[in-house]
């Protein structure tokens, strides 16, 4: 099983080829979901008239309940949530998008080279939000509960959903691992 | 970062000194030690401080974690969302 490392003043997580390609599909998958249009892609997201320009009027609260999640409102009161997602969320989908690409250009190079491989010299705060965005999103597909790992336990293996619980909780293990390895 | 904040709403606050806060709420996705670790890198609270606070958030479905002016509970807001953590903001009157 893979385990994150220090290494110097880094950290590295050795991956088999099966792991990374798991890892690259979901970060794949929740890229696609989060939109790969970069809101401020072809400007210089620091120069004003450009954030202006690109002010949209309003933006909808997301119907996928994954997004939801990601993206949540930040005030009980609808006017106030639309309101703040007006200005805000532009600003949180490109934060987690720019995360989710770093983790999967880290991850290209493994996949790449079609042999067992090893991320070096980590940003581990990164690796921490992608591992959480991942395991956020798998858990509302999967409506994850308090019950829910006594009831994987006791899934019969030929039951189909089996083996994507078992990703989110390996994605917990991994990122309890990454984060006991920040702390020790 | 743009604000939804308007002049005649600010005075007001001042004028009554009524604080905003943000709220962190539970979900059962968030492991313990990842919340704690969010709230030691963002607010800078001691081990045991941020140990506490994610007790709260666990025991009662949620916990005030910072308070301040409306702009700065709406970046620490964003803050915790780019983390992942559910957090919402409102008047420290309404908790």
């Amino acid at each position: 099983m893979s385990n994150f490392e220090k290494l110097g003043d880094g950290y590295s997580l050795a991956l088999t080829q099966d792991e990374a390609h798991i890892l690259i599909n979901l970060v794949e998958q929740l890229l696609e979901l989060l939109g790969e249009g970069d809101f401020f892609h072809h400007y210089d997201s620091s120069d004003p008239l450009a954030q202006l320009m690109a002010m949209p009027e309003e933006i909808a609260t997301p119907d996928d309940p994954v997004l939801m999640r990601l993206l949540p409102n930040a005030y009980s009161d609808p006017e106030a949530a639309s309101d703040f997602r007006r200005y805000t969320e532009p600003a949180l989908r490109g934060s987690k998008q720019r995360v989710l690409r770093k983790v999967r250009e880290e991850l290209t190079v493994i996949v790449d080279s079609k042999i067992d491989g090893v991320v070096e010299e980590l940003d581990a705060d990164i690796w921490l939000i992608a591992l959480n965005d991942l395991r956020l999103a798998l858990s509302v597909r999967l409506e994850i509960d308090s019950e829910s790992f006594e009831k994987f336990e006791l899934m019969p293996d030929d039951e189909p959903q089996k083996p994507v619980y078992a990703v989110y909780y390996w994605l917990g293990w991994l990122q309890e691992n990454l984060l006991s390895a920040l702390t020790s | 970062m743009a604000t939804t904040y308007t002049e005649a709403q600010l005075s007001v606050d001042q004028l009554l000194d009524r604080p905003w806060v943000t709220v962190v709420w539970d979900d059962p996705v968030n492991l313990m030690t990842y919340v704690t670790y969010v709230f030691i890198k963002l607010f800078g609270f001691s081990k045991e401080k941020a140990h506490e606070l994610m007790m709260q958030v666990h025991n009662e479905g949620r916990a005030v974690v910072s308070s301040g002016t409306r702009e700065e509970m709406e970046r620490d807001v964003q803050r915790l969302h780019e983390h992942g953590l559910w957090a919402t903001l409102q008047r420290d009157d309404k908790i």
